[in-house]
This record gives structure tokens, sequence and C-alpha cells, in this order.
């Protein structure tokens, strides 16, 4: 063996020899080195005692076995604004991800969150651990399953696999591409077949863009959390570290690294399902009795419009109008707000909203002016066929594109709109010209 | 002859037009007519489908080649196959035949087709739905690529019969994503290689251990597909292929394809300077020799070995024929150009449209453009195998073709030129792999490891498992857990492995002067000569200064200047035998091969002016010593050999000798003349005696000194007889190399050595 590493070392041409850490070495400095093997999982009496100092316990099933941690809170329990009981009241709001489904129950919905030895979707990332909450009763639980080694996995996917059948709703972040694909190849890989289960997403990453894209500096769940879900964690490890902490116990044999990713992957849970309340809360438009309507414009209009796409009423409405009092809004929300608004055939509202996002854009945004006065230029001269008001916006839009001239800017695209507004300003004068003819 | 446009009326009347022709023929060295063959057929097969019969009645196949029914018949005897076929020799349709029944027979059936290039797959699909729309089967075929756009991609996965893609999107996206692609495994019945003689050197080596982990992927999901390959023609079909799949091949050569009469001449640029032996540019001669057939309207293809001369032979070439050709064009093709201009000039060249086409190898490969009449080879393609495939582009079943190879001063073209028999009489090269070379094994066992875990008594490749997988765990990249190794590690195996470049490393040229754009690349054990600080660079003829090289970055930032000289570094190597694997005494000389180790180390440069050749300057390098561990072949001459010669006298003998060889060893291998490297030594540290060593440029080596230790006495006949045949006074680039580097003497003191090495 020796032999073949000598040889890779020879072709790498690496002058520094690299040495396999020596055992002997190692153990001078540290006690309790015992790298995990087959034998770890046999019989109770070799579970390491650090275990049970974080509540993780053995499993068996006729497959083999691994290790899972159970947390059960009390429907009280506060993470951050909410309670994990309101999903009670809130799940039905999140029928409108999957209306031809019906409204579901508190405990159709089974919360996913995985912790991965790696990156991306391959068929060596594997799933170390893996978390889920449920409803059960008058508590929500969190059980975490974790594996010592990886020979571990087709014992707890075994009951994994089970316990899915029991659900409909797959609650995750980001659980559409990654999560679920992961489980699935791990499934294959164990040659466990999931054939007839497919769960109904309920993924909260693709909201989550919708109505914070531009307000929140990162849409990561451990953002959002923060701001807008009132949760502090405190000494959290980071989920980026987690798989050298699981290669450091594979290595040494110790739990104790793991019990930081534990609690880590228990937060997530927590967090996602109050994030799931949150929505559930906004899609029966009861969200803002309970906590303040947002500060920006911009999420006031991007929550409303969310929620127009998935069938909202009455508080989107509510939404935009306070968007269009907002004194700070920025010229950008206001023209999003409006080309949903024209798309509507809202008129009166877009008009409205182009006029003052020309005077918030003011000397900040020639782009955003710009396009406000295209889009008035546009409506009076098909809709209110005032020609003169179309000219002078269509003017206003000629001085904008010259001011943006100034920053460069000259790509195909800018040089195209600028031919446009030529055409209509022309097309304009000549409209007016005939008119004064005919008078 | 058409009196009114002064045309021949027919290739042959050309060609004997051309026999008289006084100034052409007194530099053509050697005409060769090779006569017509008739073609010989055998019915379609009994079993075949009706709907696949129809399919193929409609497109005018009423009956078959002989070598496209005996694939037919090898495949649906379970055997795995190689089909040996000439250009355009209806070679699809040896593994279309099958592999359509099947589907035909059994509907849940799929196919992986592998390509070396995106092109040929394109090509393969838009033919093989041509003949599935026939049938109205419903055999959907798709490419799956880089370009394949990623809102289809979950379709292909799961409904394409057949898979169109190429190796190294198996390697980095299919097989680490198996899991995706559950009904193609689970289902798979053949994998179709086709081009499998492009799968040779360190890129072949790696394709082998991509099939390796293929085939263990299709055994995880139960299935055992029948391998059919294509080849070229090359001297080892047989072997390559069953290195290629680890599986015996049942070969298929009984080519039937018709082909009619073909000329094939060489035509060797005259000497303009007798003393030096320098020849009329190869350029300007094969851009006459187009000219002469475009100016007929005979439709030519012209093969230039750089993509700097295609551009530069177009241009001439468009200038010369301009309103000569009733508004049809001549038009380049290379790597480079966008695909769709690429498609639309093969179709032109189909229909006719385009007259001339002057291209790169790109065209070489089986890219279907009907067939010409006309073929000038701009210098030697580099191996006997490219020369016959180039060569087979013109020539069309029931007409004569032409083809004019005109050689370059390169000293192998002019080997090749001037010996005839060697070209006509030999089998082409040996395709050769090592696909056991360790780095390329190791770097395979651990994309392997991570599609899926090692269990004990698997194998893979010639090591032994065990200790591979100790190695790895050693590395932390796995965890043994029972009896299974898993891949425990946070990257993605695949993606910092590529297949096509052989020492991964390349240093980057980023030219300051233009924007930092990048102008090229310079592989790692080259660059301390190449761009050392203060070296001229010369790309695409313009000279560039290298004015930083960040070594640990592996960039050189090289600035445009105009200057009189050019430099030229000093390289000291040193070369130490690890091991030796086998040897052989004949007569005085031992020849030796084993493994080795190369140190090399830049000392100084010399600046040395244009022209004049005169030393004008020097200067140190710094530069880290480079060390490279693969395996050599060397031979060495005996004590009273050296006792004949001074020191110096050995020294030029040695080194003519050795330029020789480096530029004629290429005639056993099919490989870049740069992957093999030449090192001389008056008094060698291993042997005590001179001796001239070669060793592959690879770490662990692909293969090919192995190879040149077997034909040890043909290479050294050869390189006799082509320094005796050279026509200079005393040694010129085209044999033992310019006086100026071998002495006054240098042809004769070589002569004399290789004498003394008892070549006849």
């Amino acid at each position: 063996m020796s032999g073949l590493r000598d040889r890779m070392n020879r072709l790498r041409a690496t002058t520094g020899e690299v040495h396999p850490p020596d055992p002997d070495k190692e153990k001078e400095g540290r006690q309790a080195v015992h790298p995990v093997t087959m034998e770890d999982s046999d019989g109770d009496e070799s579970l390491h005692p650090g275990w049970s100092t974080f509540g993780v316990e053995l499993r068996r099933n006729e497959s083999g076995s691994y290790l899972v941690r159970r947390s059960v809170y009390p429907l009280d329990h506060r993470h951050g604004t909410h309670a994990v009981g309101e999903l009670i009241g809130a799940s039905s709001g999140l029928s409108a991800f999957h209306p031809e489904a019906g409204e579901p129950t508190p405990e159709s919905i089974l919360y996913l969150d995985l912790e991965t030895t790696g990156l991306g979707v391959g068929t060596g990332n594997v799933p170390f651990m893996i978390g889920i909450g449920y409803m059960s009763g008058n508590s929500f639980v969190v059980e975490q399953t974790l594996i010592r080694h990886p020979a571990e996995e087709f014992a707890m996917l075994y009951d994994l696999q089970k316990k899915l059948r029991n659900y409909t709703y797959l609650a995750t972040y980001n659980g559409k591409t990654f999560d679920w694909p992961l489980v699935q190849n791990r499934m294959i890989m164990n040659a466990l077949r999931l054939a007839e289960w497919t769960p109904l997403h309920l993924d909260f990453l693709h909201p989550s863009r919708s109505v914070w894209r531009n307000t929140l500096t990162s849409c990561k769940l451990s953002h959002i959390e923060e701001e807008r879900l009132g949760i502090t964690r405190l000494d959290d490890v980071p989920g980026s570290l987690a798989p050298q902490l699981y290669f450091q116990y594979l290595a040494e044999g110790d739990p104790a690294p793991l019990e930081g990713v534990f609690r880590h992957n228990e937060s997530d849970l927590l967090s996602l399902a109050c994030l799931s309340i949150r929505f559930g809360w906004l899609l029966q438009e009861q969200i803002f009795e309970r906590i303040p309507y947002p500060e920006e414009a911009e999420e006031l209009v991007r929550t409303g419009l969310w929620l127009n796409r998935m069938g909202g009423s009455v508080l989107p409405e509510v939404l935009f109008n306070r968007a269009m009092n907002n004194n700070h809004a920025a010229s950008s929300s206001l023209l999003k707000l409006a080309a949903s608004d024209k798309k509507a055939g809202n008129w009166e509202r877009a008009v409205l909203l182009w006029q003052k996002a020309i005077v918030q854009a003011g000397e900040r945004s020639h782009k955003d002016k710009l396009e406000a006065c295209i889009e008035l230029a546009m409506y009076h001269e098909h809709r209110t066929k005032q020609v003169e008001s179309a000219l002078a916006f269509a003017l206003q839009a000629m001085a904008c594109i010259e001011q943006l001239n100034l920053y460069g800017g000259r790509d195909h695209k800018h040089r195209a709109e600028q031919d446009s507004i030529r055409n209509r300003v022309s097309r304009l004068r000549r409209k007016l010209d005939r008119r004064g003819m005919v008078r | 002859m058409n009196r009114w446009t002064g045309r021949a009326e027919n290739l042959e009347e050309w060609l004997g037009q051309l026999k008289a022709n006084e100034s052409v023929m007194e530099n053509v060295t050697h005409w060769r007519t090779l006569p017509p063959r008739e073609a010989s057929f055998a019915p379609l097969p009994k079993d075949l489908h009706p709907a696949w019969r129809d399919a193929l009645r409609k497109r005018g196949i009423e009956k078959l080649y002989s070598h496209q029914a005996a694939a037919y018949e090898a495949v649906r005897r379970g055997s795995h196959v190689v089909a040996v076929t000439p250009t355009a020799s209806g070679k699809t349709l040896c593994y279309n035949l099958p592999v359509v029944q099947s589907m035909l027979l059994q509907e849940e059936g799929r196919a992986l087709y592998l390509f070396p290039t995106k092109a040929l797959a394109q090509d393969q699909v838009a033919e093989l739905q041509v003949l599935a729309d026939l049938m109205d089967s419903g055999i959907k075929t798709h490419t799956y690529d880089g370009d394949t756009p990623p809102t289809v991609r979950n379709a292909i996965r799961n409904s394409g019969h057949i898979v169109v893609t190429n190796p190294d999107m198996l390697h980095s996206a299919i097989l680490p994503h198996h899991t995706k692609w559950v009904k193609l495994f689970e289902n798979i019945k053949y994998i179709v290689i086709d081009e499998v003689h492009a799968y040779r050197g360190i890129f072949g080596s790696h394709v082998a251990n991509v099939i390796r982990r293929l085939k263990r992927i299709c055994r995880f999901y139960g299935s055992n597909p029948q391998f059919i390959c294509a080849s070229a023609t090359i001297d080892n079909p047989r072997e390559h292929a069953e290195r290629l799949i680890g599986e015996k091949v049942e070969l298929v050569d009984n080519n039937g394809a018709p082909m009619g009469e073909k000329h094939f001449v060489l035509y060797n640029p005259p000497v303009v300077n007798k003393q030096l032996g320098i020849r009329r540019s190869s350029v300007l001669e094969t851009q006459k020799l187009a000219a002469m057939l475009l100016k007929q309207g005979v439709q030519t293809i012209v093969f230039a070995r750089s993509r700097v001369r295609v551009e530069l032979l177009l241009t001439y070439l468009q200038e010369l024929i301009r309103d000569k050709l009733d508004g049809k064009t001549i038009r380049g093709y290379r790597g480079g150009y966008l695909p769709k201009l690429r498609r639309e000039i093969e179709k032109g060249l189909r229909t006719g449209e385009i007259r001339g086409v002057v291209s790169t190898n790109a065209l070489e490969l089986g890219i279907d453009i009907g067939q010409l009449q006309a073929c000038v080879l701009n210098g030697y393609p580099g191996t006997i195998a490219s020369t016959w495939q180039q060569s087979g582009r013109a020539g069309r079943r029931m007409e004569s073709s032409v083809t004019f190879l005109v050689a370059s001063s390169n000293p192998l073209d002019q080997y090749m030129i001037q010996n005839p028999d060697f070209f006509f009489g030999h089998p082409p090269e040996r395709a050769l792999i090592h696909p056991d070379n360790l780095l390329v094994l190791i770097d395979h066992v651990k994309c392997a490891a991570y599609e899926l875990p090692f269990r004990a008594g698997e194998r893979f490749g010639s090591e032994s498992l065990e200790d591979m997988m100790e190695f790895l765990v050693e590395e932390k990249v796995l965890h043994k857990a029972g009896d299974r190794w898993f891949w425990m590690e946070q990257s993605f195996p695949a993606h910092n492995i590529s297949l096509r470049s052989a020492a991964q490393e390349n240093f980057i040229i980023v030219d300051m002067t233009h924007d930092n754009r990048v102008l090229g690349e310079v592989d790692r054990f080259s660059a301390p000569t190449l761009i050392h600080e203060e070296a001229i660079y010369i790309h695409e003829g313009i000279q560039f200064q290298v004015e930083k090289l960040d070594y640990p970055e592996k960039k050189a930032y090289v600035r445009q200047v105009d200057v009189d000289y050019y430099t030229d570094a000093n390289l000291a190597v040193e070369l130490k035998v690890l091991h030796v694997d086998k040897e052989k005494l004949t007569g005085d000389l031992l020849r030796q091969y084993g493994e080795v180790t190369v140190n090399a180390k830049a000392t100084i440069f010399k600046k040395i002016r244009l022209r004049s050749h005169e030393n004008i300057g020097s200067g140190p390098i710094h530069l880290p010593e480079e060390e490279l561990h693969t395996c050599g072949y060397w031979f060495s001459f005996s004590e009273e050999a050296a006792a004949r010669k001074s020191k110096n006298e050995m020294q030029f003998a040695l080194l003519g000798i050795a330029n020789v060889l480096v530029h004629i060893a290429p005639l056993y291998l099919m490989c870049d003349p740069f992957d093999i490297r030449v090192v001389p030594q008056v008094k060698a540290v291993h042997t005590q005696r001179p001796t001239i060593y070669f060793y592959d440029r690879y770490p662990g080596g692909v293969g090919l000194s192995e190879r040149l230790f077997e034909v040890h006495d043909e290479l050294i006949a050869h390189a006799k007889s082509m320094i005796t045949s050279c026509s200079c006074l005393s040694g010129c680039p085209a044999c033992v190399g310019p006086i100026e580097e071998v002495g006054l003497l240098g042809k004769q003191q070589a002569l004399e050595l290789l004498q003394e090495a008892g070549a006849r």
C-alpha cells in the first residue's frame, strides 16, 4: 500500500513529502480518538456516552440501526414572533399553493431539512442528518435522524420512506430543487422505491424571493427569520460547517462536534414552521392584523402582487394604497405596480403611479423616469388621444434618454429605444400638423 | 476539352494534361494510381422488421454492403463489435441497423451513442430522426450536451430512446447524476462508440476509465449493454477497442463499399537554397495546385495543419479565384466557427453550391459533406491514418479522384515524400492508450466512488482495489464502513478532472497590450523555456515579450514588441532511471525500457539576432525545477564507439541522431510530436555510455516509449535512410538539423554512429 502512495507522490512530483497521519503521534495529543467503524452500530453498550448529553438515542429496525433525537414543543412555544400552535389556524391559508387539493390540515404537513456532506444533487452527496417536523396532537415534534456512518443510511431511509406516506404536503426551504431530489437519489441508491408517493410541495424559498428580493440583502432562511420573524439564534453553527463537523466526528468518534449541527437543524425546522405560519396567515389576509405593515413601498407592492398571483382579494389593494401614499416610495416600486395595473386595465391608478414615479425618480433615476414618460406618452396617444400631452411626455422621454447617453449605455437595446422615441415624436408631430391643417 | 471555357471535360482528361505539365511534374516525386474497387453487396437481413425494411427502401437502400451485413449479424449474435471502415462507406448503418431493429422489437430498449465532438452528434441525430419519421415508430433520438436547454433535459432523461452525447458530458453530467437516468440505465441495450480511433493517448486513457464507470453503473441497474464501435483504418482496431471497453470484441473489416479510381500524388516544393536545404513554402505550392483544380471547376477540399494556415490559404484562394466560379464560393472550416455556420457550409458542400473548402482536421472526422473530387493536403497530416482519412474526402463511387500531398520542409514530411513505399506499404499507426496510468486511474476511482460506493471484491483497472481504497481513505476522501467505501468529501470530483487536457495545469498567456485578453496556453513543462521573463513569445507571427511570469498562478503577462531577435533558453535536463522493465542487447547496442524521472531546469537564455543568428546577449532564468515521473526508452552505444570519437564529435553525432528520431518517432505512434521527447547524453549516468533517451511527456506515461522500444530496429533503419537520402551537403533542418546546431560534420558524424548501431 505504501508503494501506491510513493508512486502517487512521485507522479505528482510533490517535493514536500505528505505522510498519512501517524496514529501513534495522534494519540499523544488527544485521548478519545476512535474512528467510527461498523462495530459501533452493534449493540447499545457501544453507544458513545456523549450522545445522551444532547438527547440522542439509538433506534433499531429490521434493516439496522441509526440515531434519533426527538424534541417536543407545546403549542404555545414561541419561536420569534409566532407560536408553533398558530399552525392550526394558519395552515388552511396554504391551500393557495395547491388549490385543487383542498385545505391542508396541520397534521398533513411534513417539514423537511437535510444536512448533507456536500453541495449539489450528485449521487455522492449524502444527507447524514434528516430533520423532520410535524404536528402531533397538542404538540409540534422535531425528529432528527443521524447516521453514525454511511452504512446506516439504509435503515434510516427505510423508516423515513414508511413515514412519508402519512403526509400529503412537504414543507421545505428550496426543497423542490435540493432536499427532495436528494432524498429521491438516496432512495434509488439504496434500492428503496418511492414510486407510489409524490409530495405536494410547499417550498417557501420562491414566495420569500417574490416578497423580499429587493428589501432584504439575502433570502437565506437565517436572514429572513432575523429580519421578519423576530428570531435570534445564539451560538448557531453555520450550516456550511456541518459537513466538516460530521467528517471530524467520523474521524474521531466523539459526538460532541455534532451537538451544534443538531441544534442548527432544529432551529431551521422551527423557523421553517414559523415561516409557513406567516405565509398561511398572509394568504388568509390576516397577517398585518398581528404585526405592523411593511415600511417600504417595495415590500408592500411585492407582497400585494404575490398575493394577487395566489388569488388574494382585499389585502392586495390595502397594500397597494399604502404604497401609493408612501412619500418615500421608490420610483421602481411604483412602476412595478403600474405595470400590473396596466395589464389589468386599471388605467386610472396606473396613470397616477406613472406620474408619481416621474416625481419620485426626479434626478435620481433617469431610467425610471424614461419608462414612466414613455408609458404616459403611449397612454395619451392611444387611449385619451390627447396628442399634445402625448408629445409633451415623448419629448420629456427624449430628454431622459439624452441624459442617459451621458452615462454611456449605448448598447443595442438602448439605441433601439432611442429610435423608437424619435419615431414617436415625429409621428405625434405629424398628427398635430394634420390636425392643424384640418382646422 | 471544352473549346469555349478551356476547361477539361473531366478529371481524367485534366490529369492527362497535368502529366504533360513540366513545371508541375518536376516536383512530383511519386504518382500512384489506386485501382477502382467493386462494391460487394449483401441482401437486407431476413429478420429485419418490416417497418425498418420499408424505411430503408424509402431512403433508397435495397441492399447492404458486405461490412454492414457482417456488423449486423455480429451484433445480433450478441458480440461486442468494432467495425473498421474508410471514409464514406456507410459506417453509421453498421450500428443504426441493429440498434433500430432492437428498438422496434422491444419498445423499452435504450441506447447511448458517444461521439468525440458535438458536431458529429448533431449530424447523427438528424439522420436518425429522418429514419424514425419514415417509420412513424416513435423512436426518440436526442443529443444531450452542453448546448441542450435545461428545459428539455428532463424529458430527454426520461423518454429519449437514443441519447447522443460525448465522453465529457458522460463523465461530468450523466454518470454523477445517474439516479436521474434510471430509465436509460435500466433499459440500456447498446452503447455505440463512433470514431474510436480518436480516443487515444491520454484522452483515450481517460475515456477508457469513463467507460469502466459507465459499465459499473449499468451493472448497478441490472443491465449489461452490448458495445458497437466504429473506427477509421488503424493498425490495431480490435486491440484498441478491447482496451477501451475492457471486453472481447469481434472485428468487422470486410469493407464492401465501392471506390472509384484514386490518384495519389506526392509533391515536393522545389529547393530554393541547396546548401541550407530550404524549399519553397508549402503554402504557396498548395495554393497553386488548389487554384488549378478550382479553376477547372473541380470540387476541392484543402486540409491545412493550423487554423492560421487555413485562414491564410483561404484568403489567397478567394482572391485568386474571384470571378471564376460563376458565383459559387470557397469557404473555410475549422473549430471556432459557430455551429450554424458550419451546418451551412456542410450543406453547401453536399449540394455543390460551395466548390472549395479549406479546413483543419475538423472535417477529417465523419461529418457528412458528401464526396468531393480532389483533395490537397498542405503538409503531411502527421499520421498515415489521418492522411487516408483526409484523402478519403475526395472520391466518388463511380468517378476518379485525386489527392495531392504537398510536403513542408519538416523532416517528417520530407521522409514521407521521399519514401512513398513507407506510406503506401505500411499499415496505419497503432492507437495507444494506457488506462491504468496511475494518475488517470485514481482520478476515475474517485469519480466512481462518488457515483456508487465501492464494495470489497470489486475490480477497477489493474491496480489492487484495496490499495487504492486505503490510499483514498488516508487522503480523507473515502470512508470505510463494513466492506464498503463511501465518498465522504464536500467536492464534486468530476469537475476537477478534464478528459482532454494532458497536463492539467497549463500556463495562460495574457496580452497586456490588448485589454488583458488571453493569447494562448503553454503546458507546464514547456513554460520555463518558452515564457520565462524577458522571453520573446511569438504568436501568429507577432512578437510579444514576457514581462512577468506569475509562476504560482500560472500566468505569463506579455506585451507586444517589435525587436530583431528571438530568445532561446537552455534547459538542463537530468534523467534518472528508476526501474528497468525490459531490455535487449543487439550487437553492441543496449536498449532498455522502464520508469524514469526527468528533472528539467531552465538555466539561461540567449538573445539571437534574426537572420544572422548572432548571439547579442543573455540573461539568467530563475524558475524552480520541474520534475516528471514517466516511462522512457533508451539505447546506448558501446564504449568502443565512444572511444572512437571526441566528446565534441559525439555530442554532434548524438544531437543529429536525436533530431532525426524525434521527427520520425511519430511514424509509429498516433501522437503529436510534442507528446514524446528525446534527450541525447554523451555519458549517461545510468549507462555510463553515449545514450539517447525517449520519454512520454505525461506523468505516468501513455505507452509511447514502450511502443518505440518494440520497433527500435525499424526506427534506426529509417533514421539512417532518411539522413542518407537527404539532398543537403552537411546537415539541414530536414534531417540532422542545421549546421549551426550540429557542426559542419554533423551529418557525417551521425551516420557513422548509426553505422555502429548496426543499422542495415
